[in-house]
């Protein structure tokens, strides 16, 4: 039996970048930011003054309800009724993606159809229902309070909405979570368990989400929002926060062209590894990172010379960032190649368990739309990433052979390896 | 209790997105205790909370109605209009009565008895 060709067929976008795939392609050809000023707590002077923000939702209301979203959206508002603010976004996003590959309501509950989620739950929502138990003292609980809130909210509404019946999962490893989910449907589909997995990762946008991270001192302080996000920058003090959405349709290449559904990507594999050291930062060595690259592009076919654009992981904080340059340095230096690199979270702010799903979507239209989108941002590159090509602005290139980098907490790294369509 | 500014503050939160004439009854009846606006305004957060929303309100459906069969009432769904029925009326059902209730008339009747058995903090 042939090994199945697995390609992007569908992708739909809610990011601080754009709220579409046109949008999106626009802010990464020009570098165009999508990081504002944000007050976290109004009236408070905080020393974290920017945002990834979202545009056209408000999801400030703790009642789905009073929630608002860009019109021309055809989901009930009820389907909202078990959700998290990123689970409208998610809505939104999943309608673009299953759109724009063709997809029919029967394919979508069809047995061949799965669905693999990430997101961190609801932070924000969690607070005000349990504060509801507490202030009662446990007699008033609110139905929704599990399903709307706990890691797997997406999976469970999603699923449930959209009927999915092949699979349904959740992965839950920070910031590599959602290129974790595209790894784990790449084998499903390898397999021949299912035909096809909407890849869906999400995140809330408010300071429940976010301003906890300034608790380790890994937001930037930085209040220009031109400068404050700035992966692999000697400038860099932490990452910028955003949220929102991100769908992607991964699919066996047969059933998708049958459908004439678009292709944007193939996936030729992935790769993952263990740092095995820290709760929340990287190993300094890069070392796990590295492997991860290295188990990604054999499970591709595929060597350091075949990859034209790496977009980074780099979030922008000092120590992540230097250890990622290590291992690229590792992985391509010591190898000869010299791949164009950026990380593209200078735009968009760093979006957690979204973010791998965001910027593999950014590589799909990488190759589709011929791209290669440049360092925004990147004024002084850090000593550690002497040799690495970072290019400052968007290249009108055709990138052939793209490498995703992805990392989270625990010292989880997950890669993916995305290639042109040729048929 | 229910008048308070603080109160009427925590209302106004929750019914954000209710349909007007839902918000209008049980205003109405607050402030008038008339058990035709407790039904409408009942109705109508069950209603609001329905995945399949019957074409006109339930008020107008014969008292027959069953929640389960014929209007595809789950059990989420059911907690969801109980919860909001308890918050805005400051009355508790229990889970002994709540299996009782099969019908439209028997939802609607039942919380007519106890918000008059809560007496005038409900009203």
């Amino acid at each position: 039996m042939p090994v199945p060709r697995i390609i992007v067929s569908g992708l739909g976008f809610i990011t601080s970048i754009g709220n579409d795939r046109t949008a999106v392609t626009d802010s990464l050809r020009h570098l165009r930011s999508g990081i504002e000023r944000h007050d976290f707590f109004p009236g408070h002077d905080l020393p974290v003054k920017v945002l990834g923000t979202l545009k056209g939702f408000d999801t400030a209301a703790l009642q789905w309800a009073g929630w608002k979203w860009p019109a021309g959206y055809r989901f009930q508002p009820e389907a909202l009724r078990g959700m998290a603010p990123h689970g409208l976004y998610a809505l939104c996003a999943v309608e673009q993606a299953v759109a724009d590959a063709r997809l029919q309501p029967a394919d979508l509950t069809s047995s061949e159809t799965g669905l693999f989620c990430a997101s961190a739950g609801s932070p924000r929502l969690t607070r005000h229902y349990l504060n509801q138990i507490h202030d009662s003292n446990g007699e008033r609980i609110p139905p929704m309070g599990v399903v709307s809130t706990i890691a797997g909210t997406l999976n469970f509404n999603l699923a449930a909405h959209l009927g999915v019946r092949g699979a349904v999962a959740g992965f839950v490893s920070a910031c590599a979570s959602s290129t974790l989910a595209l790894g784990y449907a790449h084998d499903e589909i390898r397999l021949g368990r299912l035909s096809r997995v909407l890849v869906v990762g999400g995140e809330d946008l408010n300071a429940d989400a976010i301003y906890p991270f300034q608790g380790m001192r890994a937001l930037s302080r930085n209040p220009d929002p031109a400068k404050a996000s700035r992966p692999f920058d000697r400038q860099r003090d932490g990452f910028v926060g955003t949220g929102g959405a991100v769908a992607l349709v991964l699919e066996e290449a047969g059933s998708a062209l049958a459908r004439g559904a678009p292709v944007y990507a193939e996936m030729l594999g992935w790769g993952q590894s263990a740092d095995g050291q820290s709760i929340s930062g990287s190993d300094p060595t890069g070392r796990g990172l590295a492997l991860a690259m290295q188990r990604a592009m054999q499970a591709g076919g595929v060597g350091p010379a075949d990859i034209d654009y790496v977009n980074a992981h780099a979030t922008s904080t000092p120590a992540g960032d230097a250890s990622e340059a290590h291992a690229l340095r590792a992985v391509f230096s010591d190898a000869g190649a010299q791949p164009c690199i950026s990380s593209t979270k200078a735009l968009t702010g760093h979006g957690l368990s979204l973010s791998g799903v965001m910027e593999t979507g950014f590589c799909a239209l990488s190759l589709a739309e011929g791209l290669i989108p440049g360092a925004a941002n990147l004024e002084n590159p850090d000593p550690a990433c002497a040799g690495l090509n970072l290019p400052r602005t968007t290249l009108a290139a055709s990138p052939r052979t793209i490498l995703k980098n992805s990392s989270g907490f625990g010292g989880s790294n997950v890669c993916v390896v995305l290639r042109r369509w040729n048929n | 209790m229910i008048n308070s500014v603080e109160a009427q503050k925590c209302i106004r939160e929750t019914l954000v997105g209710f349909p007007p004439r839902v918000i209008s009854a049980y205003h109405t009846f607050v402030e008038g205790g008339d058990a035709s606006n407790l039904d409408i305004a009942v109705l109508g957060v069950l209603h609001f909370y329905l995945a399949k929303k019957p074409a006109e309100p339930l008020d107008a459906l014969p008292g027959t109605t069953r929640l389960v069969e014929d209007l595809g009432c789950d059990s989420l769904t059911m907690m969801d209009t109980i919860f909001m029925v308890e918050t805005l009326f400051k009355v508790r059902i229990d889970d002994a009565e709540l299996i009782q209730l099969t019908t439209l008339d028997e939802l609607r009747l039942h919380l007519r008895r106890l918000v008059k058995e809560s007496g005038p903090a409900a009203a």
